[in-house]
Formats: structure tokens, C-alpha cells, sequence
């Protein structure tokens, strides 16, 4: 574009449009030359010495190879998008520029040849002068060549809406006349009637009449008028000069409406109907007069150019119809006498017009691709997915709920949150977000007649779904009849499963009968411990204490004073399933199995499992004292037999148990101990010491003291004896005596490992333990039975490091407290 | 350990009935591409999908020598929680007090 080889540096070229680029660097650069306040004759002159030669030689279509790009995609007709953007870019500039006429006429002249170049020759651009003006009435001039632009708007079928609005005017053109010139029209009217009346004053009739003749002679004159009617004397000159130039040197477009004009010119003069039309009443008087003949032409010459004029000020818009209608009337190149204000608002307008027109041609583009039907259906689909997701409240409480996300079922119960049912919130965000689509789609089709219809159709439609979702079956899943499995419905939210075993829905009620059937062979004196059925009896308490568990969940609120009958029954149905439960969980504890019956007692067996182990503190919290007792009666009995104490034993010459035991006695004294202990320390003096017999009259105590749960054990028994000793009688004084008569031979053997280990604390609680309650005489045979050891512990907790050393001698100082003894007194 | 077939002493109404039998137990699984496992179970699935603890891994890879004769060797690993994918897993066996 810069072929013209000037600069790019006029400030006031930058304020144009934006829209079109190559229109402003083509400007650019011809301004560039001339310094912002250079005479315009000079800078005029020069460059049309250099332009002129350079344009002359390369003719018309080296103009459009030039700007065809810029503007439109094909040579001819298409020539007609550029002068849209000519005319909005004009716009711009009148807007940018608040200069005088003067500035304007530099402006116009220092524009048009660039722009110019493309439309028309070089001389026309040069002598023509201004290039807004001819923009403007290119533009202007478009109504007229109606048929050209119907074959553009063919060409733009792609995009429906803007065709339509581009060939409004095409069409505004038979009508338009009517509205906006409707007085200038009446004006006519009165002219042609007083034309009439006065028979051969038609040259009188108004200015134009001047150059009626030639526009007689030569239709493109005609066209050219706008340019001719400048209101300056000095581009009133030029306009000569094109006028006689001009023809010949038409460019592709002009020269086609040359020879379209040519054809047409009588056509759009006297035979177009649209403007025949309200000129019909004139026909007549044409008819009457030959004369007029001439006169008529010319005032259907006028009367379309008004009606040239009258759609282009339309465009722009319906409230300057007023200011408008006189400027427009004359001629579009009033434009320039408007005022400085009115030009730039006329502008302004019809730039934003082309600007929304764009916008809703790029918008467009996809219209229609989807059918109101398809969009209706891709919502249904929307909200059925919505709906769907959002689960059936009718659910809640129910086990699916509870089983679907049981963790946050219980954390809410725990935090007792404030969703009531998971679907609430989900629910409230459908409909906020049902509101929001609703809401969006009124403001789109505010305007838009059907848009509350199309609205009202929508929430009923919602309406419909969230009816159906909610009527939906409930049920899942569909049991045929003779089928193997039952058919699932799925959702969004669980995905079918495509077949669904039939089973058994808690293992207690399938468990019953096989429990049954265990007693029936505990009974027959076959062996119940065997590992399978520990497992399984493992198992199934695990089960009933989850059910325990969840059961307890649902209690029922308290009972308050007043009398609640269905309170009630909640209390009496829940104490009863509680019980139940209980009883199923006993069951299966095997506590009850006969001792003797079996090597090992099923129970026995059952703690040897470290879950078995692990269950008992659960276990402890769902069961009533008695079968607490009955159970630490159950493990005191089997003491040697727990697998803690018969693998608990540390063999001769090893320093500890293998990694397994260790690991087992932890978990014991972990997990069963601390309850067991708890729970001791409820029981009364007459227990304990029916306990210590038991465990004198049972068991191996010489095993049962030789290893940590034993002696751990013991320790627990005594610690509690002693606690509640004041209310011991002589029986239990010669329990205790026979206790320890029993335990004496073991108690050199009692300590595990060497003195090395340190791991006796424990033996040394429960050698004081054994102190304490021990007489005078008793306390002697006790120290004679650990008295190497004591010695070699204090020996060697010199050799140690001080911190190690005091804790051992802390240990040993212990028991000798127990018998009023001290540590310092050996030393 | 006892039969499998004692239906009568154990509500087995499925094969992962008998899996859960070893909850919490040491066991043995075999798995596709020459690997083996012994761990704790802590968890599994229908699809035997397994979560063991304290898992010892042994792969046995074959190696060819020159000679085109061919010594299997084991790789050892230890792991403290694994997650043993279902497709993968071809037996499970309660391994015992070994």
C-alpha cells in the first residue's frame, strides 16, 4: 500500500478507523510527506504530479490487484464491501477530526487518493477531491443498483441475518422515500403540481434543473452529482474536470454501472417501479406534456436521489430524520454542510451500525445449526442428569444411603451437620443453577416475542422431570422370575452392575444355622478349633459386632417422662434386636463351649488369633458384666493354655521369644490386658479369690509364672487382692497362703532371660506385689529365693550407664520396699 | 487347616468367604509373571484386589546364559503395604503359622 512512497507519520491519521487497516496505512502514508501544517495546494500538487503518471499507467486493475485484498474477494461486484468500510472509516474520521472546513477539505483531499486509487482513476481521485464524500456517496449511491446488491446478499447466504439487513436498504429503497423525504416528497409533489399548472417552468422548478441536462446526456453524471455539489467553489471546478474525465476513465465498477446505468438509467428514471410509484399521480401529466419529458426525468432523477439520500441517513438512524431529511434531500453530500455535530453524530451512527452489523454477522454464524427442538433436548438431558445426581431423597435413612458413603454418613452423624439428606444441597444447586440458565435465557430473549413462552416451556419441562425422577421406582433392581440374579436399573450415581448375585443380606442369619449345626458337633465331641472354624467364628463376631455397632447408632431418643406409646416401642423393638444381637454375639464367642470337651477351648483358640485379640475390647463394650466375668473367668481357667503363655515360655539358652510370640504378647497385653484390667477393677474380693484358685487349682502356675501375660496376669489378680484386702476373711488368707506356697519353687525361674535383659520391671511389680501381702515368714523364704538375683541386678547396674542403672535399681528397690528392705542396705 | 468342604461348620456361600477367613492372617499369593507374595491381609475385594501388610515379594526370573542354559533367580523385595491389583492375582492360600 505504500506504493505512493511517503511516510507514515500524520498524527491525525492515527484517529482513524481502526476497522480498516489498509485504508489507514494507505493514508498513512500519503499524509506522511506533508507536515502537519504544509498548505494543502502544495502538498496536493506534488503528489499529484508523481501519482497521476504512475496511476495513468497502471489503469484500473492494477488498482484493484492492489486493494482487492483490502477490500473485497472478488474484482467487481464485490468492489462494493471495501466502500462500506470507506464509508465507516469516513466516519471515524469526522468523528476524530473536530476540524474546520477547511481542515475537512485538506483532510478529504489529502485522503482520496489512496483510497480513491482503488475505485476510481487517478484523475478523478486527484480532481475529485474529497474521498469521504465519495465514499459517502458511493454509499449512497448503493440503493440504486439494487440488483447488484441482491447479488451480493446471494453471495453472503451464508450468513442469513446480515444479508437481510444489507439488503434492507435495497429494499428501503421503494419505501424509505415515503417516510424520511416524505415532506421533501410532498414538496415535489407541490413542484410537479405547480409544474403542471405552469406547463414550461420546469427549469425554474430548482437548482439541480442546471445540471439536469447532463445528467440527461450522461447517466453517470448523475451518479457523479453528489461530488459536483460541493459547497466549495474550488472543488466545484474540479467536479468539471471529472465530469468530463471522469466518464471515460471509470473504473470496472463505475464503468459497470456505466453499462448498467446506461440500460438502466431509463429504467431507474422512468420505468422502476418503485419509484414510479409515488410518482404515479405525475405519469399523466408526462403523458399530457412531452415537454416534461424532459423535466420528468430529471425529477425522477431527483426524486432518487432522495431516495439515494433518504435510506442512507435512515440507516444511521430513525431520530435524524429531521436534521436529516433537508440534507438529505439535496444530496448526500450535504453531509458537509451539516453541522460539525450532526455530521459526527450521523457518522457515529452509522459506524456503530456497521459495527453491530458486523458483530451479528460473526455471531451468526452458527445460527440455525441446532433446531429449537435440539435444544430442548439436549436441556431435558441436562436435567435428567441433574436430577438424577441429585439421588432420591426417599433414600435417606435407609441402608443403600448408609452404605453408599458410610464414612460420611457417620462423620456427619457425628457432626450432626446440617444436611439433612445427601439430596438436599444437591437440590438446591440444581435449582439454583436451573434459575441462573432461566435467567440467562430471559435476558437473551427479552426482546425476542417467544422468549417467555420458550421460558415457560422450559420450566415445565424441568417441572416434568424432577415429577418423573421422583416417581421413578425405587427399587433397583428387577428379580425375574427363574433368573439366577436380578436386572439392575442404573443411574448416574451407581453404575449398573450387570448381574447381582443373590445373597444372603447378613451373615448372622445365614450364620445361625451353621452355628447350629458347630454346637450340634461340639456336642458330638468333634473338635470345634480347628483353624477354619476359629476363623470363621472370628469372623462372625466381627460381624455381629458391626451389626452391634450400627445398631446402637440407631437408638432411639430417650425416653422422657411423659408417656410416649410409640417411644416406647422403639425402646422395647430396640432393646429386643439389641438382645438378640447380644445373644448371637455370645453365640459365636463359643465362651460357653464346654471346657474339657476339646484340646483347646474354642474360645482359647479364638484368642490366639490376633484379631480374636484385637475383638475383645470391642467386644467388652456390648456385652453385660456377668459375661465379662464369665469370660475373664473363661481366659483365668485356660491361662496356661492362651497362646501367649504357652509360647511364651523363653527356651533355654534363647535371650528372648521369637518375633512372632513377641509380637502376639504385645498385641495380648495391648489389647486384651488394659481390658480385662479395666474390668477388674470392678469386680469384688470374692471373685479375685475364686480367680487366685482357680489359677492355683487349673493351672500350671510353674508355666503360667515363667512368662510375661502369666505373670502380668497374676500381678493383676494380686494388685486388686490387695487393694480390697481389708475385707479379705481367713478363707481368702489361706488362699492366698496356698497361692504361695504353689508359686515358691517357681519363683527362681521366674525371671526371663539373664540379668542382662532388663526386661523384668514387670517380674520385680509382681514380686512385690507378692512381698506385701506376704508374712513376715513368707517374706523371708522370698528373699531367699531371689536373693541372687537381686544381687546380681545391683552388681550389674553399676557396670551400666547411670540412667539405666538407677532404673534397674529403682526396679529391685521396688520389691525391697515391699518387705522393708532397701537396695542401700546390700550395698 | 480344614477341608474346604466342610459346608456344614462354615457359612461359605462364596469363594471370597473362604478369603476372609484370612483376614488379618499371613497369606500366600501367587501372581502372574512368575511373582509370589506373603504378607497380612488386610483387605480384598470381589475382584481380588488385595491390600497386604508386611509383604514379602519374590520374583523368580529366568536367566539365559550363553550355553542357552537357563537358572532361575529369585529377587527378593519387602514392601510395608502393598496394593495388589485383582487381574494379577491367580491363587491365595492361607499360609499358616509357617
Amino acid at each position: 500500500m505504500s506504493f505512493f512512497g511517503f511516510d507514515a507519520a500524520l498524527p491525525r491519521d492515527q484517529g482513524h478507523n481502526t476497522r480498516a487497516p489498509g485504508f489507514s496505512q494507505a493514508s498513512d502514508p500519503f499524509a506522511g510527506p506533508r507536515p502537519d501544517d504544509d498548505d494543502d495546494a502544495l502538498d496536493f500538487e506534488d503528489t499529484y504530479d508523481g501519482l497521476g503518471d504512475q496511476l495513468d499507467e497502471t489503469d484500473d486493475a492494477f488498482n484493484d490487484d492492489t486493494f482487492g485484498g483490502g477490500g473485497g474477494a472478488t474484482a467487481g461486484p464485490a468492489a462494493k464491501q471495501p466502500v462500506g468500510k470507506d464509508f465507516d472509516f469516513f466516519g471515524q474520521t469526522a468523528k476524530v477530526s473536530d476540524a474546520i472546513t477547511e481542515e475537512q477539505l485538506r483532510f478529504t483531499r489529502s485522503q482520496p487518493p489512496p483510497r480513491a486509487a482503488p475505485s476510481h482513476s487517478s484523475y478523478q481521485q486527484q480532481q475529485s477531491m474529497s474521498r469521504p464524500t465519495r465514499t459517502g456517496y458511493e454509499r449512497y449511491q448503493d440503493p440504486e443498483y439494487v440488483q447488484e446488491l441482491q447479488v451480493d446478499a446471494n453471495l453472503w447466504g451464508v450468513a442469513p441475518k446480515r444479508p437481510a439487513q444489507i439488503s434492507a436498504p435495497s429494499h428501503d429503497t421503494p419505501v424509505t422515500p415515503g417516510l424520511p423525504s416524505g415532506r421533501k416528497m410532498m414538496s415535489l409533489e407541490e413542484v410537479e403540481a405547480a409544474i403542471r399548472a405552469q406547463a414550461k417552468k420546469p427549469a425554474a422548478s430548482s437548482a439541480p434543473s442546471h445540471i439536469q441536462p447532463q445528467i440527461h446526456q450522461q447517466p453517470q453524471a448523475q451518479y457523479m452529482q453528489p461530488q459536483q455539489y460541493h459547497d466549495f467553489p474550488q472543488q466545484a471546478q474540479p467536479q468539471y474536470h471529472f465530469q468530463s474525465g471522469g466518464p471515460p476513465r471509470e473504473d470496472p465498477r463505475h464503468v459497470q454501472r456505466e453499462q448498467q446505468s446506461n440500460q438502466p438509467v431509463h429504467i431507474l428514471q422512468r420505468s422502476q417501479p418503485p419509484h414510479v410509484q409515488p410518482n404515479v399521480p405525475t405519469a399523466p401529466a408526462q403523458n399530457s406534456q412531452p415537454t416534461q419529458i424532459l423535466q420528468n426525468p430529471n425529477r425522477y432523477a431527483g426524486e432518487q436521489q432522495q431516495h439515494r439520500g433518504a435510506p442512507a441517513v435512515q440507516r444511521p438512524g430513525h431520530q435524524q430524520h429531521h436534521s436529516g431529511s433537508h440534507h438529505i434531500i439535496t444530496h448526500p453530500q450535504q453531509l458537509a454542510n451539516l453541522s460539525e455535530e450532526d455530521r459526527a453524530a450521523f457518522l457515529m451512527e452509522d459506524a456503530k451500525r456497521a459495527k453491530r452489523n458486523h458483530k451479528i454477522f460473526l455471531l451468526s454464524k452458527d445460527n440455525g445449526l441446532m433446531t429449537p427442538q435440539d435444544k430442548n433436548f439436549i436441556t431435558r438431558i441436562q436435567l435428567q442428569q441433574l436430577v438424577t445426581a441429585t439421588g432420591n431423597p426417599n433414600e435417606h435413612g435407609t441402608d443403600p444411603s448408609l452404605s453408599e458413603d458410610f464414612y460420611y454418613q457417620v462423620h456427619n452423624q457425628i457432626r450432626g451437620g446440617p444436611r439433612q439428606h445427601p439430596g438436599q444441597p444437591l437440590s438446591n444447586f440444581a435449582q439454583t443453577y436451573l434459575f441462573q440458565t432461566g435467567g440467562r435465557h430471559g435476558g437473551m430473549r427479552r426482546q425476542a416475542r417467544g422468549g417467555d413462552n420458550h421460558m415457560q416451556r422450559m420450566e415445565q419441562q424441568v417441572a416434568r422431570a424432577v415429577e418423573a425422577a421422583k416417581n421413578k421406582p425405587k427399587n433397583k433392581q428387577l428379580v425375574i422370575e427363574g433368573s439366577l440374579g436380578k436386572i439392575s436399573f442404573s443411574n448416574a450415581k451407581t453404575p449398573k452392575p450387570l448381574l447381582n448375585i443373590k445373597r444372603n443380606d447378613s451373615g448372622a442369619d445365614l450364620n445361625r444355622p451353621g452355628s447350629a449345626a458347630r454346637d450340634r458337633k461340639l456336642n458330638a465331641g468333634v473338635s470345634g478349633s480347628d483353624r477354619k472354624t476359629v476363623l470363621t467364628d472370628i469372623e462372625n463376631v466381627y460381624n455381629t459386632l458391626m451389626q452391634m455397632e450400627d445398631h446402637e447408632r440407631h437408638v432411639p431418643p430417650p425416653l422422657t417422662d411423659d408417656i410416649n406409646p410409640g417411644l416406647h416401642g422403639l425402646h422395647q423393638d430396640w432393646n429386643a434386636r439389641e438382645d438378640k444381637l447380644n445373644a448371637q454375639l455370645w453365640a459365636h464367642l463359643k465362651v460357653h463351649a464346654p471346657i474339657g470337651a476339646t484340646a483347646i477351648h474354642p474360645f482359647i483358640a479364638f484368642l490366639s488369633f490376633s484379631k480374636g485379640k484385637k475383638s475383645i475390647p470391642r467386644v467388652f463394650r456390648h456385652i453385660n458384666n456377668e459375661q465379662r466375668t464369665t469370660i475373664l473367668t473363661m481366659i483365668v481357667v485356660h491361662l496356661d493354655q492362651l497362646d501367649v503363655v504357652r509360647q511364651g515360655l523363653i527356651q533355654e539358652g534363647e535371650i528372648q521369644l521369637d518375633s512372632s510370640s513377641r509380637e502376639k504378647v504385645e498385641l495380648f497385653s495391648l489389647a486384651v490386658m488394659p481390658t480385662l484390667f479395666s474390668f477388674l477393677n470392678e469386680i469384688g474380693l470374692a471373685i479375685v479369690t475364686g480367680l487366685l484358685g482357680l489359677v492355683r487349682n487349673r493351672t500350671n502356675i510353674d508355666h503360667v509364672a515363667r512368662t510375661r501375660i502369666g505373670v502380668s496376669m497374676l500381678t493383676m489378680l494380686l494388685s486388686r487382692a490387695e487393694v480390697i484386702k481389708p475385707e479379705a476373711d481367713a478363707q481368702e488368707v489361706v488362699m492366698y497362703n496356698s497361692f504361695f506356697d504353689v508359686l515358691e519353687p517357681t519363683l527362681q525361674h521366674i525371671f526371663p532371660g539373664t540379668v542382662n535383659t532388663g526386661e523384668d520391671a514387670y517380674i520385680w511389680q509382681f514380686l512385690a506385689l507378692i512381698g506385701i501381702g506376704a508374712s513376715p515368714e513368707q517374706q523371708q523364704r522370698l528373699v531367699m529365693a531371689v536373693k541372687d538375683r537381686v544381687m546380681d541386678t545391683v552388681s550389674n547396674a553399676k557396670t551400666l550407664p547411670p540412667a539405666m542403672s538407677v532404673q534397674r535399681l529403682n526396679n529391685v528397690e521396688l520389691f525391697m520396699t515391699s518387705i522393708g528392705l532397701s537396695v542401700s542396705m546390700l550395698a | 487347616m480344614a477341608d474346604v468342604d466342610d459346608g456344614a461348620a462354615a457359612p461359605v456361600s462364596e469363594p471370597l468367604d473362604l478369603v476372609r477367613l484370612c483376614l488379618d492372617e499371613v497369606v500366600f499369593v501367587k501372581l502372574r509373571g512368575d511373582r509370589e507374595l506373603k504378607g497380612r491381609l488386610h483387605a480384598y475385594d470381589s475382584h481380588c484386589n488385595l491390600v497386604l501388610g508386611e509383604v514379602q515379594e519374590t520374583v523368580y526370573v529366568v536367566d539365559e546364559d550363553d550355553d542357552g542354559e537357563e537358572t532361575v533367580k529369585t529377587i527378593h523385595k519387602k514392601s510395608e503395604m502393598l496394593f495388589v491389583r485383582g487381574d494379577s492375582v491367580v491363587l491365595i492360600s492361607p499360609q499358616g503359622t509357617s
